[in-house]
């Protein structure tokens, strides 16, 4: 079955326009036109009469779920997500950021969404690859059938055979490039504190200035941040200006925490945040 | 500016050994704001203390640090040589020397350049101390006891006689523990029930006690001088205010289950007392045995009880308790021998274990004190093999203690009772104790033979179908012993509940290798824990006998009362505040605190602090991502300072 971009727009259209007409919800959280066609971007509709503006094709790869801690605790929002988004929405109600009551989350099974840059398909290569929602209210396609057969750590081969001062010596010279623009802050769903660290300057956790110390700083503390919650959407990479592949890091420090946890980020409202959680069977393998 | 003085204390030569402490002083007084740097035998001794006095004075120091031993030792003495002094006492740092440096190398250069580093962070942090100011907060006067064997009903009797209020915890339907099902205790053979019951009745009808049977602890908040307890009281579906222990109930009842009061070696109803003496005597149904939660019908014993206090509806009810101080009695369980399969226990008969021999010489046990065999017949010979599973490196490292003398008066009341041969099979004995050894001497003169050597494996014997044969090294003669006897009895190593794992996690206890709890010191703090206002008494502890189990519940009674015995206490002032600017709403501090002092404020979208409830371990400022949460005295700042001091070194 092929997935018809055309056909989700309109079912997308039908329900934002019906969520909000009703009152059920005071916003939809969607996709809209950007500079063209290639470049749509995240767009908010507030009532009826805004609906025309949404838009869905090959290109959507914004995580929505990034936007629903913008608004103050209570709002009533809908908002649009495809696989690795809902997973971000759940991360968020296990964090107690949303609640579930407040939300109707509009499902969106796809593949084949395309990175607008490189004009490639996102695979599981960056992504957790998952086709289908793990949490939705309305489903606004029919569910694909099947899941990826590779692991999303498979891309991880390559890393894992790299020593330890290899793999350093990598994510210097990577994060080297970093121009401290925090573009993967801004996209990503879990990004949400304010102020984040490293623009604070009592005490001044890193320097600001885009060199090796302060830029290992801000990204290894980020990673650090993000341990158990990254639900790989890839959004970060995506974002970055100059390609610094910073899912491999998160995927890395993902499949070490579903290894000793057996739990991954966002996959279930009853989980509690696997860090900030105490359970009698966990693993002391850290302790070791 | 600050005005810093250094203290190098020798410690005699526990420092000294390893730190060249003249050394260590120049280097201080080297350092930014150290304005006076001195080193001295024992800072702690009155003359040191005076020294730290005079030098705040003569030099207006504003920052005072003691390089010394751990801040557990001695920081109290020095606190209050500076606030005697007229200095804020948080303005005090300690360096630890001992426990860190000295004690953890024989090399003298990597010792003192340690030493230097540790300083060299402690004065960076030091400048940036702040005055703090400790709380007093009021202190409940009541007391719960958890675990009402010897040691917890010893402890309850010993704080109510002071006029506190008590209230004990027990999880089985009786009080009286393991104790109450031993026969004879040794080493003056006195009837343990004589010397238990009465103590088991005081409890019962004193007023500043109140029992609760049928309990257990299911969640604990609050902490030293004020815990709030939840106590979850188990549905025993009889209303024990109505019932007037007439037991006629336990007469009609038609339900049948294993006794676990006479280890499995006699049937018991379904309504039930454990046993004659049983505080309080008043039944309770086993849900799992009882003919009508099976088949949905019966319902004799509401039919013959006049007091109509049978309740079938009832339900587990949960409710709240506030103490000021805990005393954790919970004992221990014996190891199951089942796993070790060369000595036979479940698979032949004739193996027993102590408990169950406890039970057979007891006049109110399953065979009405006689010694006879599951098979019916008295045995003829009898072999007790010591240290099963204890002192054994597959399965418990640790002695059990009271073993040895048990096994021994297990041998003197299977001579009086029986006229069978009776060998022991041991590693060593161990009769340390008051009358312990003469009891051992009186023994070897009743004619019981030792064999030095454990018991290796217990068999069928090849000529005798119906008779087991012990296997062993006798380790005198060097002989391998092939033994014919007709009952093995099984000395198995005491190990903590299985479910002490649960109350260590209740009650923040640490727990040793083997699964007892920690106390906070092996010899100055036996009875207290980690955990402040939490104390412990028992072999919950570590495996002892019953003298040196009730010296420590009364250890843990007067430990307990130094804490309700005052109305008002000071409280650390390192507790945590929320910086509510950069709160970023995560909630990690509100999850991962042990003493629930954060809390989310919806209506802010912040947390914020309970502070009667913080205890400052920091925990919350560790996995706080925007560094909103300030712990008092461990600052970002004070503790990035302190590293930097490190790690210039």
């Amino acid at each position: 079955m092929a997935v018809s971009f055309q056909q989700i727009e309109e079912k997308l259209k039908t329900e934002a326009r019906r969520l909000l007409e009703s009152g059920q919800v005071s916003l939809v959280l969607a996709w809209g036109r950007g500079f063209d066609e290639k470049h749509p971007m995240p767009y908010v509709a507030k009532g009826a009469s805004d609906v025309d503006g949404i838009v869905f094709n090959e290109f959507c790869t914004h995580n929505l779920a990034r936007y629903l801690v913008r608004y103050p605790r209570g709002t009533k929002m809908a908002v649009a997500v495809k696989a690795a988004d809902s997973r971000a929405v759940v991360q968020l109600i296990q964090e107690d950021k949303v609640k579930r009551h407040d939300l109707v989350i509009l499902g969106i099974p796809v593949y084949g969404i395309k990175n607008p840059k490189t004009g490639e398909i996102i695979d599981g290569k960056t992504t957790c690859g998952l086709y289908n929602p793990v949490l939705y209210d309305i489903l606004i396609a029919e569910e694909v059938h099947g899941q990826p057969v590779s692991s999303p750590y498979a891309v991880l081969a390559e890393y894992e055979a790299m020593d330890q001062d290899a793999r350093f010596a990598f994510w210097k010279k990577e994060l080297d490039r970093c121009i401290r623009c925090y573009a993967c802050r801004k996209a990503c769903p879990m990004c949400y504190c304010d102020p984040c660290f490293i623009d604070q300057n009592k005490p001044k956790w890193g320097e600001k200035s885009p060199e090796t110390p302060g830029n290992l700083m801000y990204h290894l503390t980020r990673f650090h941040h993000l341990a158990g919650r990254c639900i790989d959407c890839g959004e970060c990479s995506r974002a970055c200006p100059v390609d610094i592949p910073l899912y491999l890091f998160h995927k890395k420090v993902a499949k070490e925490c579903e290894e000793m946890f057996g739990q991954a980020a966002g996959m279930s409202i009853e989980d509690k945040p696997v860090l900030v959680n105490f359970r009698m069977e966990d693993s002391d393998k850290i302790l070791e | 500016m600050s005005r810093i003085g250094v203290f190098v204390c020798h410690c005699g030569l526990n420092i000294a050994k390893t730190v060249r402490v003249s050394e260590l002083a120049e280097f201080a007084a080297t350092l930014p704001d150290v304005v006076v740097a001195k080193d001295y035998k024992f800072m702690c001794s009155t003359p040191g203390q005076e020294m730290i006095a005079n030098d705040i004075r003569e030099h207006r120091l504003d920052r005072v640090i003691v390089t010394a031993c751990s801040p557990l030792m001695h920081e109290q003495t020095f606190r209050k040589v500076l606030a005697a002094s007229g200095l804020n006492q948080y303005l005090l740092t300690i360096v630890n020397i001992r426990e860190q440096v000295s004690w953890v190398t024989h090399n003298i250069d990597e010792g003192t350049s340690k030493a230097k580093a540790l300083l060299n962070g402690a004065v960076n942090r030091s400048r940036l101390l702040m005055p703090l100011t400790s709380r007093v907060i009021d202190v409940n006067p009541d007391v719960m006891v958890v675990g009402a064997g010897i040691a917890g009903i010893q402890a309850s009797l010993e704080l109510a006689n002071t006029g506190r209020k008590v209230y004990l915890v027990e999880k089985n339907s009786t009080i009286g523990g393991h104790m109450a099902q031993f026969d004879k205790t040794f080493p003056t053979l006195d009837c343990s029930a004589c010397i238990l019951t009465p103590k088991m009745d005081s409890v019962l009808q004193h007023k500043n006690i109140q029992l609760l049977t049928s309990c257990e602890v299911s969640e604990v908040k609050g902490f030293v001088g004020n815990f709030d307890i939840t106590i979850r009281q188990k549905a025993r579906y009889v209303d024990h205010d109505k019932c007037n222990a007439c037991l006629a109930c336990t007469e009609k009842c038609p339900g049948k289950s294993v006794s676990e009061w006479d280890e499995g070696l006699a049937k018991r109803k379904a309504i039930y007392i454990p046993f004659p003496q049983a505080v309080p005597q008043k039944p309770v149904i086993d849900r799992e045995a009882c003919t009508f939660f099976k088949k949905g019908k019966c319902r004799l014993c509401e039919k013959v009880c006049e007091q109509k206090a049978i309740d079938f509806e009832q339900q587990d009810t949960f409710s709240t308790v506030k103490v000021g101080a805990v005393i954790v009695a919970t004992g221990y369980d014996l190891m199951d021998t089942r796993d070790l399969i060369q000595y036979g226990y479940g698979k032949y008969p004739g193996v027993y274990n102590a408990l169950e021999v406890e039970r057979l010489f007891n006049s109110a046990g399953p065979t009405g004190g006689k010694v006879i065999l599951r098979d019916g017949k008295e045995p003829q010979a009898i072999a007790i093999l010591h240290c099963i599973g204890s002192r054994d490196k597959n399965s418990y490292e640790h002695c059990s203690r009271v073993c040895c003398m048990y096994s021994l008066k297990f041998a003197h009341l299977f001579k009086e009772k029986t006229s069978a041969d009776v060998y022991h099979f041991y590693i060593d004995i161990r009769a340390a104790g008051k009358g312990y050894e003469e009891f051992y001497n009186r023994i070897i003169e009743e004619d019981v033979k030792f064999i030095r050597g454990k018991g290796a494996r217990v068999a069928k014997s090849a000529d005798e179908p119906d008779r087991l044969m012990v296997e062993a090294e006798d380790t005198i003669t060097g002989k391998f012993i092939r033994l014919p006897v007709d009952m093995v009895v099984l000395s198995p190593a005491m190990i903590p509940r299985s479910n002490a794992k649960d109350i260590a996690r209740l009650f923040n206890l640490s727990t040793d290798k083997q699964g007892f709890f920690m106390e906070r010191h092996p010899k100055l703090a036996p009875l207290s824990t980690m955990s402040e206002g939490v104390f412990i008494a028992g072999v919950c502890q570590s495996p002892k006998d019953i003298p040196d189990t009730v010296a420590q519940a009364n250890g843990a009674a007067a430990e307990a009362l130094t804490i309700v015995v005052k109305d008002k206490m000071e409280l650390e002032a390192t507790t945590v505040m929320v910086n509510p600017a950069s709160c970023c709403a995560c909630q990690n501090c509100v999850r991962v605190c042990p003493y629930g002092a954060p809390f989310f404020k919806e209506d802010k979208g912040v947390s914020e602090i309970n502070e009667a409830l913080c205890k400052g371990c920091g925990l919350c400022a560790s996995v706080c991502p925007t560094g909103a949460i300030i712990a008092r005295h461990f600052t970002n700042d004070q503790v990035l300072a302190e590293m930097e001091g490190l790690m210039e070194f």
